[in-house]
């Protein structure tokens, strides 16, 4: 199935016609990803503040990214499925759009960067103080976290 | 007319007021930065309302955490503060009537009442219990309420489009 045939079933689908006939189905799936948006930036900045050596530096970088990971990824998962519930009201808009797109992409970079060189430096620092490897991991994760969030928002303007 | 409806009018009708709203890239701009905003403000917070609640990061004790927490949350503060004034500024008379952006308001004056009593109550003692997982009742009391009305504030905010 190529992507365009997934974002042209998903808008058929059962769900798109109920997310497009709702009046309040967008609003209120919305609020649920603006809430799990809270708790994933949340956790994203302690975590980066931490690899930056600016917050809780006598704490192990690896006790808290252990209860901070759970948080971040259960709120992205959910800010996901809400995505996805989203996406079924406007798949085909969404398809086209720029901004949409530049998310996605972003969004991808950022859960790569995550899994792979976000992980290892958080590793790495331990209880020590911060170097420059961990800083630029730091500046790199939120810089593209902060680049979904922006695209996301331009969703809806451009 | 009331004399806040009459205010709100004032502030809807100014140059700042018409400007913000009828520009093609302030309004826009301005909101954006409130929604990505409550990831600094009520996203820190309800970190540390889920350590109080023993949820996470139960081996730092509380008072590290709300060292890191405080200038982050008070950071959002300000920028939500600032943005959001803005925004109610530029659609103030629309607003006035508006039942979202009332219980929106309400609910804003409890979150911030409910800080002011944690602080001057249980937390004056949060040396006798920063260690612990799970924080005295008190504090849990609060941090859940912490919880439920920034949940709300965010669901009440997003609803004011549709009223």
């Amino acid at each position: 199935m190529t992507p365009l045939q997934w974002f042209l079933s998903l808008s058929h689908s059962p769900l798109g016609h109920l997310m497009q006939t709702l009046k309040w189905g967008f609003a209120l799936v919305e609020t649920v990803h603006l809430i799990a948006l809270a708790v994933l930036g949340g956790s994203v900045l302690l975590i980066d503040l931490r690899l930056l050596g600016v917050v809780l530096r006598r704490e192990s970088a690896t006790d808290i990214r252990r209860d901070l990971s759970k948080l971040l990824l259960g709120s992205l998962v959910l800010m996901i499925l809400s995505g996805i519930v989203m996406l079924s009201e406007e798949a085909m808009k969404c398809y086209y759009s720029p901004a949409f797109r530049w998310k996605m992409i972003l969004l991808a970079a950022a859960v790569l960067f995550y899994f792979t060189f976000h992980r290892r430096a958080l590793m790495r620092t331990g209880t020590g103080s911060p170097t420059l490897w961990s800083r630029a991991t730091a500046v790199v994760s939120l810089t593209l976290w902060l680049g979904v969030g922006v695209a996301g928002r331009a969703i809806g303007l451009i | 007319m009331p004399i806040l409806q009459h205010l709100c009018q004032m502030l809807y009708d100014s140059h700042l007021g018409t400007a913000i709203r009828e520009s093609d890239y302030a309004f826009p701009l301005i909101e954006s930065i409130h929604v990505l905003g409550i990831t600094l403000l009520v996203g820190t917070i309800a970190l540390l309302d889920l350590r109080m609640l023993g949820l996470i990061l139960k081996n730092i004790p509380v008072t590290r955490i709300s060292r890191a927490v405080f200038p982050l949350a008070w950071s959002g503060f300000a920028v939500m503060f600032v943005s959001g004034f803005l925004l109610f500024w530029a659609e103030a008379a629309k607003n006035y009537s508006n039942p979202a952006f009332r219980i929106k308001s309400l609910l804003l004056l409890l979150v911030g009442l409910n800080p002011l009593i944690f602080h001057t109550t249980i937390y004056r003692r949060v040396h006798e219990w920063e260690v612990q997982a799970a924080s005295p009742w008190r504090a849990r009391a609060a941090a859940i309420a912490s919880l439920a009305l920034w949940n709300c504030i965010i669901v009440s905010g997003r609803l004011i489009a549709y009223f």
